[in-house]
């Protein structure tokens, strides 16, 4: 988990959408730092800027300022072809929220999790044999490969996509939202493989809105409002001693089996600061 | 796919009635019984040993005509169909890919086709090429091109943008490997469909064309031409339009058939089907498949 050979990093990156008057900020001098094998949790609200460093990250969205790191590659101004061939190495993977989608829905399963593979130029046999080992590292069975994506529970199928994440043993995934559309029992199921995959050597960014599900997960936890990156620390601190009023608004807001509804006064007071 | 189609009933019967038509068109000329173009005295007869389907007007045998004159015709609204799917289909899916540029030719190029005056068209470029069914059925299946066109290219539209396809682009796939592993196989129940119409549509087109003499000359026999001559003798032979007139529904039927197959089979929707009837026949009790939304 050190720091000295990151996987990712990133520099004071901006992201504008839109051309002139409709032109509006999307990420505002973004800076984060992922170590290899470090698991880092990017926590904000909807529009905070979240998936827009995601996209960015992935070179799907152009940015204007900034400099990007990928595994030590300056992907600052990469080129299409040079964008290819770079995701071709499978350095980077990527996990959408909603693996129905994200799944060609007339493709079987095997098909999706060998595609990276087939993409890179590996033989259909040999990717075939390097998909089977994963399965059970996600807790799936051998079953399910020829099955097509709409026979499949939510659960199974997220499980699947983050198999597919990990055929080209990437040294980073960013995972967008990865729990966000499952119910609670396949949640838990989907955190878990996401907790074993820490001892592995792969990097994870795991965007999420809850924070609840972020905290058991990440070694560090960034909080992200307003397209700035308001605070970034080890996830303990973060969370027993938050510093920016965003964050302990964040965290007072977390629903709790013991009713929420007594420090609605705290939380209406740290909303009142944050706007001020 | 091939396999699916065969595992429905109606898949085979459609494969079935298009082998048939298809060894007409090839055999169809070597097993008349007489010439097809060789009048008689004998003229508006009704069926016999001699004449299984009587003479015409002119005493020609109409068994050896519609036999004589099923290559011409399946071959003709063959080629319009083939014309069309190539000329329709490849600009369709390049003009998602393609960039703006060759998007707005294409789109434009395909509004210009479906405004021009179809005979005039057809005259113009018979005029340039010369005469003859082939120049004909390529001139209509030019004209038929924007169908193929619309059709291919918003089926990939849908595909284009949707997350699956984003998926396989962040993995470093090509736009050829998106365009064979994702889009085409969403396309294809699309254009089947359009196929089977043109195929249907192309038969009519070529006797209607000889009519005005363009593609087929008068003497030489067609489906369609034997069908609209016995219309003029109608209160003579009543019977007469029946025999080219269920050749032609028969192969325009198949083709439906095919493409209803196709549509059927293809997605999801055609693998539960298909995997379904199976379970039944293998006295499966049936669970629910869980809800794509699920």
């Amino acid at each position: 988990m050190s720091t000295d050979n990151p996987v990712l990093t990133v520099t004071d990156l901006e992201v504008h959408y839109g051309a002139r008057r409709r032109r509006r900020q999307a990420l505002n001098g973004v800076s984060l730092e992922v170590g290899r094998g470090e698991v880092v949790g990017l926590i904000g609200e909807t529009g905070s800027g979240k998936s827009t460093f995601a996209r960015a990250v992935l070179g799907l969205v152009p940015f204007s300022r900034g400099q990007v790191l990928i595994d030590g590659e300056d992907v600052t101004g990469h080129s299409q072809r040079k964008w290819r061939e770079l995701r071709r190495r499978g350095v980077i993977q990527y996990v959408f929220q909603d693996p129905l989608r994200s799944l060609d829905p007339d493709a079987t399963i095997e098909d999706s999790l060998v595609e990276p593979l087939l993409i890179r130029g590996d033989s259909r046999a040999d990717a075939v044999a390097r998909i089977r080992p994963l399965l059970s590292r996600v807790h799936l069975d051998d079953e399910l490969l020829p099955r097509l994506p709409g026979e499949l529970s939510g659960g199974q199928r997220q499980r699947v996509a983050v198999a597919r994440a990990l055929v080209t043993e990437p040294a980073l995934i960013i995972l967008d939202e990865p729990v966000s559309a499952l119910d609670s029992a396949n949640r838990v199921g989907v955190l878990e493989i996401l907790k074993e995959l820490r001892s592995a050597e792969v990097s994870l960014v795991f965007i999420s809105h809850d924070l609840g599900s972020v905290a058991g997960v990440a070694d560090r936890i960034a909080v992200m409002y307003q397209g700035q990156l308001v605070e970034n620390g080890p996830a303990r601190d973060v969370i027993t001693a938050p510093q920016h009023v965003y964050t302990r608004l964040l965290i007072g807001s977390a629903p709790t089996l013991r009713s929420a509804a007594a420090n609605r006064s705290e939380r209406a007071a740290l909303r009142a600061l944050l706007h001020a | 796919m091939t396999r699916r189609v065969f595992a429905l009933g109606t898949g085979r019967l459609a494969v079935g009635i298009l082998v048939f038509i298809g060894l007409l068109a090839v055999l169809g000329p070597y097993l008349a019984p007489h010439d097809p173009l060789a009048s008689s005295t004998t003229t508006l007869a009704g069926s016999s040993w001699k004449h299984w389907l009587g003479t015409d007007y002119l005493g020609r045998d109409v068994s050896s005509r519609l036999l004589a004159g099923s290559r011409t015709s399946v071959l003709g609204s063959v080629e319009v169909a083939l014309v069309a799917l190539v000329v329709g289909v490849v600009p369709g899916l390049l003009s998602v890919y393609l960039g703006r540029v060759f998007e707005w030719t294409s789109l434009r190029l395909a509004d210009t086709l479906i405004a021009l005056p179809f005979l005039v068209f057809a005259v113009a470029v018979t005029a340039l090429l010369g005469n003859g069914i082939t120049q004909a059925m390529l001139v209509v299946g030019v004209l038929v091109s924007p169908l193929f066109f619309r059709v291919s290219r918003a089926a990939t539209l849908a595909v284009a943008r949707s997350q699956y396809v984003e998926a396989a682009l962040i993995s470093g796939a090509s736009i050829g490997w998106v365009v064979r592993r994702h889009v085409w196989v969403k396309v294809l129940p699309a254009i089947a469909v359009a196929l089977a119409q043109t195929i249907g549509v192309g038969f009519i087109v070529v006797s209607s064309l000889s009519f005005l003499g363009i593609g087929v000359q008068p003497p030489a026999p067609t489906w369609g031409g034997l069908l609209a001559s016995d219309l003029n003798y109608l209160h003579f032979q009543p019977y007469a339009p029946i025999a080219p007139a269920a050749l032609i529904m028969a192969t325009v039927w198949g083709c439906n058939l095919l493409a209803d197959a196709i549509r059927d089979v293809s997605g999801e929707n055609g693998r539960a089907l298909v995997n379904t009837r199976k379970a039944r026949a293998n006295g499966a009790r049936l669970l629910p498949v869980e809800s794509r939304t699920g």
